[in-house]
Formats: C-alpha cells, sequence, structure tokens
C-alpha cells in the first residue's frame, strides 16, 4: 500500500504531497490535475516494471514478453512543471508498505529529466534499511553510481544503466529485499472498462486479471462463477443495481466455446450486446473487485459513467467495501455531488480536492477536511450542495 | 401505472437490504407483485427524531403523490405512531407505521432462529440486539463482499419461509392485516 506521496515539478504540480488510505476519492474541476496524479502513479508503475524512462512517459509497443504499454497523456515533452521554464528534475518521492512483508515500509525518492530520457538521484531504504543511493557525478555522466548497502552492512558499488531505474536493476542484480518494493509499484490496475469490449467474445477461457479496458471481461465472469460463494457475492451486487431483473450471471459460449457475459431474469437470458453501458460498466468495476488476482492498487477514473444517480450508493458501498478488506487499495475520480453524499465524514481525510491556482497554474491537492470551515459548514450543509455550487473551490 | 410504495427507514444504509426485499415481498402477498418500492435516501435519515422531523416537513410536498408510505423505525425508542398516521391522514397521505421489536435487524434474524447463540424470546426484548447479536450473527453468517455485509442473501433466506417470519415477529402479522384492509378498500 502507498501510504504517501510526494510529487515536484511533474505537470501542474509544482510541489505537492498527498497521504493517501484504503480508499482515495479525488474531486475536482476539469484540468485541476486530478489526471495528472494518475500519471503520477502512472510513471511510478513504469518504473516497477523497470521500462526505460522514455517508455513510460511515451510508451511501448506489444512485444514477446510484453503487452502494449500507453505512456502518459502528452508523452515526455509535457512532463516537467508546466508554468516555469527551465529543465529541472521532476522528482517522485513514495512512502508505503510492502504488501508481501508485514511492517515493513519502504521510502523511494527517485528523479528524471523528462526530456533528457534519464534518470538521476535514486534512494531507497525498506525496513528502516538504507538498501541504496544512486547519484549522477556531474551532468555529462553517462551512469549513475549506484552505493548498495547489504543486509549484512557491507557497502558496494556499480555504474547503472541511467535510462531505467536503479531500482529494479538493483532488484535482478543485487538485493531480492528490494523484490517487494518493484512489486508495490508494479502491481496497479487501471480499470476503464469500454463497453464495446465488455459486451464482445472474450479471446481468453480463464484469467486472474481483466484487461484495462475490460479485455476478457467474460472469462473473468466465467472465473467468478466457477466458486459458488464468490458468484453469489458477485450476484448480489448486481441484483442491487438492478432489482427484480438480475436473478443469476454467467456466460454464453460462441462457436469455439469462447464466454460472453449473459445475465438471467427468471428463464430469459440477456447477453452481453443487449445490456445497457452502465450495467455493463458497473458490471465489470464490481467484478473488478473479484479477480483472482487482486492488484495492490486500483485506479478507476469518473467512476459514476453511465451509472444512474440512485444507484450511486451502490457503487460508493461496493468500492468502501472491496477497499475495507485490505487487498486492494482503490484511487478513483468522480464529478458527481451524488458520490460525496454517500461518504462518512472520517473518509473526509481521503477524499482530496484538486485546484489550479489561478495566478501561479499550479494544482494543489487538500483532503476536504483540511479546507478552511469545511467540518463547520458540512455539519449543516449537504455536502453535495456545496460540491455542486463550488463552495469548496472557493474556500481554497 | 404500478403500485407506488415509500418506505422510511431509521437508517437508508443498511436498513434498505431488509426492508426492500421485505416490504416487496408482503406487497407481493397482498397481490401487488408489481409494486414499485422507493427506500427513502434523501434526506438521509439519521435516527427516529429526524424520521419522524422528515414525514412532517418535506416528505409531504415530495412524495404525497405516492400510493402507500410505511414508516418502519426500530421500535426500542419510538411511542405511539397512532397520532403520526392521523396527522398524515389529514392531509391525504396514507401512512402505516410499523416498529420493529426492539429492531429491524430482528426482522431477518427471525429466518435463522437455529443459528443464534440467544433464545427467540431474548432476541425479541434484546436492548443491544444489533451490537451483541446481529453483528456477530452477520460476521458470521454474512459475507463482507456483498452489500449490506451479506443482508441483502440473509433476508431473502427468511423471506423463503414468510409465514415464519410472521408467525415470530406479531407486528409484521398486523401490518399485513392492515395493508390488506387497506388495499382492498382502495379496489
Amino acid at each position: 500500500m502507498i501510504e504517501q506521496i510526494s510529487i515536484k515539478n511533474f505537470k501542474s504540480f509544482k510541489d505537492v504531497s498527498v497521504k493517501l488510505g484504503p480508499l482515495n476519492i479525488f474531486i475536482g474541476p476539469n484540468a485541476s490535475g486530478k489526471s495528472n496524479f494518475f500519471d503520477a502513479l502512472r510513471v511510478l508503475q513504469g518504473i516497477g516494471y523497470g521500462f526505460t524512462l522514455h517508455e513510460i512517459l511515451d510508451g511501448k509497443p506489444k512485444s514477446v514478453t510484453s503487452e502494449i504499454w500507453e505512456g502518459i497523456r502528452g508523452g515526455s515533452a509535457q512532463v516537467g512543471f508546466a508554468f516555469e521554464n527551465g529543465d529541472k528534475p521532476t522528482s517522485l518521492q513514495v512512502t508505503g508498505e510492502v504488501r508481501r512483508e508485514a511492517n515493513a515500509s519502504f521510502h523511494l525518492a527517485i528523479s528524471f529529466i523528462a526530456g533528457k530520457g534519464r534518470f538521476g538521484e535514486e534512494v531507497l531504504s525498506l525496513a528502516g534499511d538504507n538498501i541504496y543511493h544512486a547519484q549522477a557525478e556531474g551532468a555529462t555522466t553517462p551512469f549513475p553510481r549506484v552505493t548498495y548497502f547489504t543486509d549484512e552492512g557491507r557497502r558496494g558499488s556499480f555504474d547503472a544503466d541511467q535510462t531505467c531505474p536503479v531500482l529494479t536493476q538493483v532488484a535482478r542484480e543485487l538485493d531480492r529485499r528490494v523484490e517487494p518494493v518493484v512489486h508495490t509499484l508494479a502491481d496497479m490496475q487501471r480499470t476503464d472498462p469500454s463497453p464495446a469490449l465488455l459486451r464482445a467474445y472474450s479471446k481468453a477461457y480463464e484469467i486472474k486479471r481483466m484487461g484495462e479496458q475490460g479485455e476478457n471481461f467474460a472469462a473473468l465472469i466465467r472465473m467468478i462463477c466457477s466458486d459458488p460463494g464468490t458468484k453469489e457475492a458477485y450476484l448480489t451486487w448486481l441484483r442491487e443495481l438492478r432489482p427484480r431483473e438480475v436473478d443469476d450471471v454467467g456466460v454464453l459460449k460462441g462457436a469455439l466455446g469462447e464466454p460472453m457475459l449473459m445475465m438471467k431474469e427468471g428463464d430469459r437470458e440477456w447477453p452481453a450486446p443487449v445490456l445497457s453501458d452502465g450495467t455493463l460498466r458497473f458490471a465489470a468495476i464490481a467484478a473488478a473487485f473479484f479477480q483472482p488476482d487482486m492488484p495492490g492498487i486500483m485506479t478507476i477514473e469518473e467512476i459514476e459513467n453511465g451509472i444512474h444517480a440512485s444507484r450511486l450508493r451502490l457503487l460508493v458501498e461496493l468500492l468502501r467495501n472491496r477497499a475495507a478488506e485490505g487487498k486492494t487499495q482503490v484511487i478513483v475520480t468522480t464529478h458527481s455531488p451524488l458520490v460525496l453524499a454517500w461518504l462518512k465524514p472520517e473518509e473526509y481525510a481521503t477524499t482530496f480536492y484538486c485546484k489550479r491556482d489561478e495566478e501561479t497554474g499550479e494544482s494543489h491537492i487538500v483532503p476536504l477536511n483540511e479546507i478552511p470551515r469545511f467540518q463547520e459548514i458540512v455539519s449543516k450543509q449537504p455536502i453535495s450542495d456545496l460540491f455542486a455550487e463550488g463552495w469548496m473551490e472557493a474556500a481554497l | 401505472m404500478s403500485f407506488r410504495v415509500l418506505v422510511i427507514p431509521e437508517d437508508p444504509t443498511y436498513n434498505g437490504y431488509i426492508l426492500q426485499p421485505l416490504v416487496e415481498r408482503m406487497l407481493s402477498e397482498l397481490g401487488k407483485p408489481n409494486a414499485h418500492v422507493t427506500i427513502l435516501t434523501n434526506p438521509k435519515l439519521n435516527g427516529y427524531p429526524h424520521a419522524v422531523r422528515a414525514i412532517r416537513g418535506d416528505l409531504i410536498d415530495r412524495y404525497s403523490h405516492l400510493d402507500l408510505w410505511l414508516f418502519l423505525p426500530d421500535g426500542d425508542r419510538t411511542g405511539d405512531l397512532t397520532p403520526l398516521e392521523t396527522e398524515l391522514g389529514e392531509q391525504g397521505i396514507h401512512l402505516f407505521c410499523c416498529a420493529a421489536q426492539p429492531e429491524v435487524e430482528a426482522w431477518l434474524l427471525a429466518g435463522h432462529r437455529d443459528r443464534l447463540s440467544v433464545p427467540w424470546q431474548q432476541v425479541r426484548g434484546h436492548r443491544r440486539l444489533k451490537e451483541d447479536v446481529f453483528e456477530p450473527f452477520l460476521t458470521e453468517f454474512g459475507d463482507a463482499r456483498s452489500p449490506g455485509g451479506g443482508r441483502e442473501r440473509l433476508i431473502r433466506e427468511t423471506l423463503a419461509n414468510y409465514r415464519g417470519l410472521l408467525s415470530v415477529c406479531p407486528e409484521l402479522a398486523q401490518l399485513e392485516n392492515r395493508l390488506r384492509a387497506f388495499l382492498s378498500r382502495s379496489t
């Protein structure tokens, strides 16, 4: 789990720091920085994969060993802080707890200059031990010198490939202790289901994780339905979404046995192509929380898309319920006041308002409970009204 | 046009999972299988006094066009609800109140009496039913992965023996009788 992220000189962020919890909701006007924060997460995931800086930022085509990796919006040309000239390095710092070992916290600080395609200084500590410190010796040095510390306290050094994160080089070559940190960063899943893909037959028969846009959704449904307890738990969410209209869920088979989602109302089968976009999107988001291989972090942008206002309570409960299980940290954005209406007051600390400063252009990210007078006002006025009328934006 | 019913719970977040299937089933037994049941979620009620204020206030404008209102609070803190029914009746609203003894969760537990750690008579008079009986029951027999922690499945299991539920929760049997009389008058 990631507990804190600090970002400097990245897109619209000059210097922000965010403390995260199990369920995190980002709100704010268009172009206020929400998606830029998600891009920063994307960079961290690319670091976890050990891609080159150019691949992380600009994308990577499909190869024999990896799927297509989409870079961040705007690619490497749009990475530095947008409102200052100069080639200042971008810096990301992450504090968290590795998933596979209880109580093992880590801190990773990493900097890079996007235009040059090179990583700069990088420091990792794990469970209180310094693991390595990498630093380029002058701007023209081709490789950063990495000093590392073994678990017996010995020091060593090597020249790293500066186009790739040192983290994964150390994990591969020197120190298996680092592997859980790599896994924590890499194990993110962006969920942005596309109804067109959800309506299609899956190419795979069995999968452990659905594609970002809902690829192989029906194969996931097949996996969920193979366990009666999991199927029943999943089905109850669909029943709540469409009371009296969903009695069962399963898959239909194509000519080659390939699966397609099907919902049943009494004896009547409703295959995926006739289901509405909103039903399919909710079904896919709910299914993502029942994947056999759950990611450490799941991100979903604009969660309310296609879902009826009266069912947003259900969506919030789904996110809360699954985040509380502790397997997956959930990070979402929304523009819906009604999503906020169903939050509990204790969730305001990890509900973040994003705002662009009108003068400097930089984005700020503020937890709702730190907005001046928010606690007092929200006890008297519905939070949905405050959000819809722009109260939060004006208060910051 | 289907028969339209507003259900007013004390706590829409979790009671709705119990009340919606229960009310739909009761109406179905009374010849209204396609009734449209709305659980009140706005305003988000927070306890009995808030619910009564809303019933006397904003809800009248917003929901007076519905065919029937059901106020189903926990019985442990309610007084006599007949004056409230009369008051709303004078404004043309068909309000029926039924207080759960002692709390709404008892209606779900009624179908699972053999799995409870306390005798049924004790459940009916328990002062901390939610905390001491229902929550441990839900942890053991519910499913944390489901909406409402599994309340929806558990109440459906209870409703599989609907007559049994009414026999051990006489307040529900009384509500059903009153609704039957109301529906026969209005048809």
